[in-house]
């Protein structure tokens, strides 16, 4: 039973060259890192050679003139693995998914079909050439024996069986991936390759260095009788659709949409899972522009590209595909696609169902399905950003709150809950004497969000007249200025003084209705100058 | 007019922005006449803030205060008015510092009320405790709190401070305040609670609450300013800010006017040495001085003994009896502990210091200059430098100085430690919330090479650290690093200065705990405590004396001999003949590269030579030029020119070159005039703190000098120059004299004890210019075998063991400290053990020293210590790898033996036996290590080897390629092309060679030296940097036996992958 190792060295470089085949041939570093930090992760021979260093600075390594550097890529990488397991796959459906850099394939019952086991093996290198990959191939009768030699031979190595610990003993032990104590302590015995490995006393090795230590043992012998451990497809569950006719409506576009999440629903449910994510693409028809249901010019612009594509991501695995279908249309509602859609494209991100126990006597909370719904038609209204539960910012900065997920809490322990009952009334008890000690009246002070511009004049650096809103009025007593700044370190750095402006209007004008309540005489409000902006603003009215 | 009292400044470590020199910098732009530091929990910025306030222009009165931290949090702003207030607050932080654990600590009302005398009360800011109380409690309880404050301090004392910062609650509590004030009849006070000299240090303030914190910028929120109004501000502003209340403006100046004390009314008094029967100080002093004057030049020297009748007059005249009979005390000490010690410094100068036994240097004999040490009219403390041996012994002498003169009468002086490059690197980024990674790769990144070219600036750093300076981000970091650059981060602990008062110390300075147990420290640095005129005395380790001491013991103990270092034999021709070759690593103050390249030249023959080589090679006599003259005129190739006649006495012994700061100071009495203390100032004025005006005065009066002495004015000039260019590093005499005695110990130690005195310096390392790979090797090129480290017989330290042949005489034995990774009572437990019985197997080691841990024993096999543990049966590192994975495995738990029976199988000698003589598969498969394999794993195991030097291996492949040794390049000719190979042992860049980088490479036949220009340095930076091994190619420059190469080409050398270790940058 033979079977062929194929592995990818290098294997971060080869990733980004598959991409950028214009590199090959060429010294390639690749970075990785937090910008504006970036390190040396990977480097192929020739950039070696060069003085190329793991862990190097960017800098350091674009001092040398002869290296390409690129950015690592975990999409190629991504991409580079499936491709390889495709490799495996396009000659045998028993396929070993051994590493990243290598997979192993079981040869039994080829021959027939792609000659001896030579034969196979070079046709597994040209392939992946095809592929843009220049893989080792090993063949042996040992699986393990043939990803060592695959890992330590440079293109195709046929081993015969009989044959492996001779021929495995050269290469360097840590091909057999052994762990870095080990692999220290074998290099302080100054056992650096397998033959120098298979040559120690078994018994005495595992007194020291334990099963690991028997099982590289045994892997440097050739030795080993590991069944494969078969890959199977990967869990992708997508869908998709031509269309004859472009569709130009939400409607008949929905009623396709349905269609799609139905045939993905009850894939997963075969499969016992549900949906975490959903991605849809649609290809739009660049021939046709055309608005569905045009909201904004905003939408417009960003819609210019010939697909159209959106992410539905859900608080809890669901299944139900009348529920997410309602939760995609209001999606698209909300974003629609500017031109009429010739394909549909639908993965699913598959997760394992949600399990819940509620408590018997706990009361009933919405249901989390419904409630998505609800906020998703909530956001369809308002926006993404406008609907979830407010936050205050431990900062200065004024007005600044952030929307949080709105999400139920779950009942809270009976205890803790009375403590924190008890805590808040005692909290506003205390915070109500205090203010009544200190003679503060209570007062209320609503903020207008964005902020009104205003025109503000001073005299003698004090706020005399304003006018906002088309009002125009004289400020009759004036507190401020009240000093904030902040946040110098960032680009959005705020620095504000805010006066507390008691105005008289004058007479309002007939632009602002007729009812007395919505023209005030005189208020109380909170103008701020924006020294950053340069303008002045209305933040809100005392009540 | 305003005038700020309530301020802070860095020295309250983190809540200040701004050190004091740049508030009074800022106080005297606005003119304001006065101002008031009140730093948190202390007085650490006092003396400069009044030092600066003294040196500004525009005179500025420097009031003193502190912010004290009361139990529940909130602090007094207490401002000093007399100087019983100050006293009365250094007392009260004493008190609250010495019983608390390290910046920690408050006090309560009593002890405030205790301490109130002479102390004025704010109400201060937001956290002063009238905020505290309107917080808590509204308007009542406020004007209760501030009735407290007048109880405790006297309705007088107390002022009800406002400031606005334009914030709404700010003013919320103004309001209060000013109810309260007029309710209680007190008076207001304006202040801006300044945290820092100009608005934009705001972000270092923040940046700095983050670091208090702990937290990130991203993640303080309110913690941080709320804007940058806490700043300095001037009179204008202030009177425009509190527009509404004209008193409170007002009053700053009334208060102002109340506060009548200054620093320099400290009331500092020196301690009275406790004389035994009762007699004056002074008479106890001449006796004990006339004692050692008999006994250091006999009864007939009369010119030591007039100078010493003059130096006691002066002493008695100053009233310095105490002083000299203090440090006499401590010499006694030392002396009876057998710890050597040896006084340097100026105190050489002094003939009462020699007789006193405190000084080893004749000062008569050599004719210093006792100005230099003490004079009249210069008003300062003399000061003493004491050297000890590091470690122990000089701890044992500072605990004796503090027993003598109690807790409150002694104290060691503080180390303001300040921001520096890497600091502020590190603790700004983690505030901007950098990787920690990045953080590790800019600290590593900042230089440590002592010459900065153009290109060594933080940009550069950046910029190699991988960091984008476009990136806004990137580029704030690099302006906060260069903002808080020198800003105080905490205090620390000087290494060795004490100081001493009458029993009252606490009441001239606060008192802290250190955070070495039974130490305090004063809240003020040396140069504080010299500036405000305290007394100290220098207590400093010096590694050779320990190296010294450790030396004789040795002898004593394996030579069977007694050396007397006082009686060392004075023109010994065997050290002569190894300085005059320069053959110096590992002695004191000469084995320098630099002193190296100069021994030849100046070939020394007396004592008096090692003091000039001592002193030449400093960057006085560099800077100043005088080297090469001195040098010229020593080897006859030019005259000695001693300016003028007058001269010569001074300058004909260093053959008309100044070379000593006490020769600068006779040029100016012998040609100008001055008095031994008007030389001395000049010398001050041209110092290293010089200040252009006082250098222009000293100049002036230089020349008025010389006129009125008829000196021409070509030779004026001449004298002026050679004074100005030399005095700015310039290296006393008298110093130069203590370090050439060490110097000439060192030397003739190493000449004739070589093995005592390798061991002793293998046992004091880190200490000197050479990695212990080196001493070692240079050892062993001297004949002294030196034995590897062997569990059988090394002990912790290096030892001594007698040859078989007597004729071979010692042979040093490696100890068991140059194990990496061995810990130090792991390697004593092994010695114990040892003496019991010896261990019969590695697996014996491990059951009788059972916290040996896996990586230990490793370590020791690694580099062979555990081949001989079974007697000698060929055992390699390879077989003792092999055991001690078995030995150091658990058993688990089935078969490990439970503690009981672990006992009673230890204590039973033939079940012990039996188990000793169990055969143990030691015979590993494994092959033993080759050469190379050794080779590394001694590098790494132990950072040296005993074996031949990595070169010695390589020597015959060398010589195909050309390559010379380094002694062969003794013998070829000046300008040969030459190629040379070797380890690097020191890569230098010093700052007076104008970035030139020298390299000192180590074969096994000796030391190398390469000079590289700073073009070829910028070319080949990473070769230079970061190989260990080298093949240089250049011509060969000989000169007066000085030999080095001038370096042509530089590559990296492939022989060994053993991690060498070099010396670099000093």
């Amino acid at each position: 039973m033979a079977r062929a190792a194929i592995h990818i060295p290098d294997f971060l470089v080869q990733a980004v060259v598959r991409a950028e085949p214009t590199l090959r041939g060429a010294a390639i570093v690749l970075v990785d890192g937090t910008p504006p930090l970036w390190n040396v992760v990977a480097a192929n021979e020739a950039a070696a050679l060069a003085g190329i260093e793991l862990g190097m600075a960017r800098a350091l390594a674009e001092q040398f003139e002869t290296v390409q550097i690129r950015p690592r890529s975990r999409t190629q990488e991504k991409a580079a693995h499936a491709a390889l397991l495709d490799l495996g796959w396009s000659v045998s459906p028993r396929v070993e998914d051994t590493a990243p850099d290598t997979i192993v394939i079981d040869l039994a019952g080829l021959s027939s079909l792609f000659g001896s086991e030579e034969t196979i093996a070079h046709q597994l290198a040209q392939r992946a050439s095809e592929l843009g990959l220049i893989a080792q191939v090993a063949v042996a009768s040992n699986l393990e024996a043939a990803i060592h030699a695959a890992r330590g031979f440079p293109g195709i190595t046929l081993i015969s069986q009989g044959e492996e610990a001779q021929r495995l003993g050269c290469l360097p032990v840590d091909v057999l991936g052994a762990s870095d104590e080990v692999l220290e302590t074998l290099e302080r015995w100054g056992v650096r390759t397998c033959e120098a490995l298979a040559a120690l006393p078994v018994l005495q090795l595992s007194e020291r260095l334990g099963q690991e230590g028997v099982r590289l043992h045994e892997w440097a012998c050739g030795a080993g009788a590991r069944s494969m451990v078969l890959a199977e497809p990967g869990l992708c569950f997508e869908e998709e659709m031509e269309l004859d006719d472009s569709v130009e409506e939400l409607e008949p576009l929905a009623f396709l949409l349905g269609r799609l999440l139905d045939q993905l629903c009850a894939r997963l449910q075969a499969r016992s899972l549900a949906i975490c994510a959903i991605h849809l693409r649609l290809d739009l028809d660049p021939s046709g522009k055309k608005d569905l249901q045009v909201r904004n010019d905003s939408s417009r612009r960003k819609n210019q590209s010939n697909t159209h594509e959106k992410t539905l991501t859900l608080p809890v695995p669901m299944r139900d595909s009348k529920m997410l279908l309602n939760l995609l249309r209001l999606q698209l509602q909300g974003d629609p696609p500017s031109a009429p859609i010739l394909k549909l494209f639908m993965a699913a991100e598959p997760a394992r169902p949600r399990a819940v126990q509620t408590g018997l006597f706990l009361p009933a909370s919405p249901d989390v399905e419904k409630l998505e719904l609800t906020i998703a038609r909530l956001v369809n209204l308002v926006g993404d950003s406008n609907i979830g539960s407010p936050q205050l910012v431990d900062t200065h900065r004024p007005g600044e709150f952030r929307m949080d997920r709105f999400a139920p809490s779950r009942e809270e322990p009976r205890l803790s809950r009375r403590k924190n009952a008890a805590r808040s009334v005692e909290t506003e008890r205390s915070d109500f004497i205090a203010n009544s000690k200190a003679g503060k009246p209570a007062i209320g002070f609503r903020m207008f969000r964005p902020p009104l511009p205003a025109n503000v004049q001073l005299q003698e650096g004090r706020p005399q007249r304003v006018s906002f809103r088309g009002t125009r009025g004289e400020i009759v007593a004036a507190s401020g200025p009240w000093r904030t700044s902040g946040d110098w370190w960032r680009e959005d750095a705020w620095h504000q003084d805010e006066w507390d402006l008691e105005i008289h209007f004058q007479v309002p004008s007939s632009r602002l209705g007729r009812n007395p309540a919505s023209c005030p005489q005189q208020g109380l409000y909170r103008f701020y100058y924006d020294s950053i902006s340069e303008g002045w603003f209305v933040r809100g009215i005392y009540d | 007019m305003y005038i700020e009292l309530h301020a802070r400044s860095a020295f309250s470590f983190l809540e200040g922005a701004s050190v004091p020199e740049d508030l009074i910098h800022m106080c005297a732009e606005y003119g304001m006449p006065a101002m008031a530091l009140l730093d948190r929990d202390g007085f650490y910025g006092s003396p400069r803030f009044y030092l600066a306030a003294e040196k500004s222009p525009s005179s500025v009165r420097a009031h003193i205060g502190a912010e004290v931290t009361s139990e529940t949090g909130w602090r007094y702003p207490l401002l000093v008015a007399s100087r019983a207030g100050y006293q009365n607050l250094c007392r009260l932080i004493t008190r609250m510092k010495l019983r608390a654990r390290k910046d920690e600590g408050s006090i309560s009302a009593e002890e405030a009320a205790e301490h109130a005398d002479g102390l004025i009360c704010l109400t201060g800011g937001k956290e002063g405790p009238l905020a505290h109380a309107l917080a808590r409690g509204g308007i009542e309880s406020g004007a209760e709190c501030v009735r407290k404050l007048c109880e405790l301090f006297g309705r007088e004392n107390v002022y009800v401070e406002l400031q606005r910062h334009f914030c709404r609650e700010e003013e919320v509590r103004n309001q209060a305040a000013v109810a309260i004030a007029h309710e209680l009849g007190l008076p207001l006070l304006a202040t801006n609670g300044v945290c820092h000299a100009q608005p934009q240090q705001r972000e270092v303030l923040d940046v700095f609450t983050c670091i208090r914190h702990h937290r990130v910028l991203a993640a303080a929120g309110c913690l941080l300013a709320r804007n940058s109004e806490r700043h300095l501000k001037s009179s204008a502003e202030m009177t425009r800010l509190f527009y509404d209340l004209p008193e409170a403006i007002a009053n700053t100046e009334i208060l102002s006017s109340r506060l009548k004390f200054d620093l320099k009314d400290l009331g500092y008094e020196f301690p009275k040495y406790p004389v035994p029967d009762g007699k004056p100080q002074m008479h106890f002093l001449r006796e004990r001085a006339r004692e050692g004057m008999i006994s250091r030049y006999g009864t007939d020297n009369e010119k030591a003994c007039k100078q010493v009748e003059r130096e006691l007059a002066l002493i008695e005249k100053l009233d310095l009896p105490g002083y000299f009979l203090i440090v006499w005390d401590i010499i006694r000490f030392c002396r009876e502990q057998n710890i050597l010690v040896q006084g340097r410094g100026s105190a050489a100068n002094s003939a009462v210091c020699y007789a006193l036994g405190i000084t080893a240097v004749d000062p008569v004999g050599m004719d210093l200059l006792f100005e230099r040490f003490l004079s009249e009219e210069r008003g300062e403390w003399p000061d003493i430098d004491l050297d000890l041996p590091s470690g122990d012994q000089r701890e044992r002498a500072i605990q004796y100085v503090y027993e003598r003169y109690g807790k409150l009468g002694a104290a060691m002086t503080a180390n303001v430690i300040t921001y520096r490059g890497r600091s502020a690197a590190r603790e700004i980024g983690k505030a901007l919330s950098f990787e920690p990674e990045m953080l590790d790769r800019l600290s590593s990144l900042v230089g440590a090479w002592e010459y900065k070219d153009e290109n060594d600036t933080l940009d550069r750093h950046f910029r190699d650290a991988g960091l984008d300076l476009d990136y806004p981000l990137i580029r704030k970091f690099l302006d906060l690093c260069l903002m808080v650059q020198d800003l105080p981060r905490h205090l620390g602990q000087h290494s060795g200065g004490m100081v001493v008062c009458q029993g009252q110390l606490d009441s001239v300075v606060p008192l802290e705990p250190a955070t070495m147990p039974g130490r305090v420290v004063v809240q003020w640095d040396k140069e504080d405590c010299a500036d405000m005129g305290i007394v100290k005395v220098d207590l400093l380790g010096l590694g050779m004396m320990a190296v010294l001491e450790d030396s004789i013991r040795i002898i004593r103990d394996d030579y069977a001999e007694e050396v007397d270092l006082a009686h060392l034999p004075a023109n010994d021709s065997a050290v002569y003949a190894t300085l005059q070759k320069a053959d110096t690593v590992g002695m004191f103050q000469i084995e320098s590269r630099a002193q190296m390249a100069c021994l030849p030249r100046l070939r020394p023959t007396c004592f008096y030579d090692i003091v000039v080589q001592v002193a030449i090679i400093r960057p006085g006599p560099i800077v100043g030029e005088m080297v090469n003259p001195y040098l010229k005129r020593r080897q006859g190739r030019e005259p000695a020119d001693c300016l003028c006649p007058a001269l010569e006495p001074v300058l004909a012994r260093t053959l008309g070159v100044p070379l000593f700061q006490e020769q600068l100071l006779r040029m100016a009495m012998t040609v100008a005039g001055f008095t031994g203390g008007q030389a001395e100032e000049l010398r001050r004025a041209l110092g290293f703190k010089r200040s252009e005006r006082r250098m222009k005065d000293v100049e002036k009066k230089l020349r008025v000098g010389m006129e009125k002495n008829g000196i021409a004015p070509e030779i004026q000039e001449k004298i002026v120059h050679s004074i100005t260019a030399f005095a700015l590093y310039g290296f006393p005499e008298s110093h130069a004299a203590s370090f050439a005695l060490l110097a000439y110990a060192s030397a003739y130690l190493k000449c004739h004890y070589l093995a005592a005195f390798t061991a002793a310096m293998l046992n004091n390392q880190p200490m000197g210019f050479y990695q212990p790979a080196t001493l070692v090797k240079d050892a062993q090129r001297h004949g002294l075998r030196v034995k590897p480290i062997d569990i059988t017989c090394s002990n912790w330290l290096c030892t001594l063991e007698k040859s078989v042949k007597e004729e071979e005489g010692f042979a040093l034995r490696l100890g068991m400290r140059y194990v990496k990774g061995l810990r130090e009572e792991i390697g004593a437990e092994i010695v114990r053990e040892r003496a019991v019985r010896p261990f019969a197997s590695i697996e014996n080691l491990k059951l009788r020293v059972p916290p040996l841990q896996k990586s230990e024993l490793g370590a020791l096999a690694a580099i062979g210590a555990l081949n001989f543990i079974a007697g000698k049966r060929g055992t390699h590192r390879r077989d003792a790898l092999w055991q001690i994975e078995r030995a150091a495995r658990r058993a688990g738990p089935l078969f490990e033996m439970p503690e009981v029976f672990s006992e009673q199988f230890e204590n039973s000698a033939s079940i012990t036996q039996e188990v000793e003589n169990e055969p143990s598969d030691s015979a590993s498969p494994l092959l033993p290590m080759t050469v190379e394999e050794r080779l590394i794993a001694d590098f790494h195991g132990t950072g040296m080897t005993v074996g031949p030097h990595p070169m010695a291996y390589h020597r015959a492949q060398m010589r195909k390629q050309g390559i010379r040794s380094a002694v062969e390049l003794q013998h070829l000719p000046n300008g040969m092309p030459v190629r040379v190979a070797g380890s690097v042992i020191a890569r230098q860049r010093p700052g007076t060679a104008k970035g030139f980088v020298f390299l000192s490479m180590e074969d096994e036949t000796g030391i190398a030296n390469a000079i590289i220009t700073p073009q070829l340095f910028q070319q080949n930076r990473t070769v230079v940097v970061h190989h260990q091994f080298l093949l240089i190619e250049g011509i060969l420059q000989n000169q007066d036996n000085v030999i080095s190469v001038k370096t042509q080409s530089i590559r990296p050398l492939f022989i060994t992958r053993a991690e060498t270790t070099s010396h670099d940058f000093h």
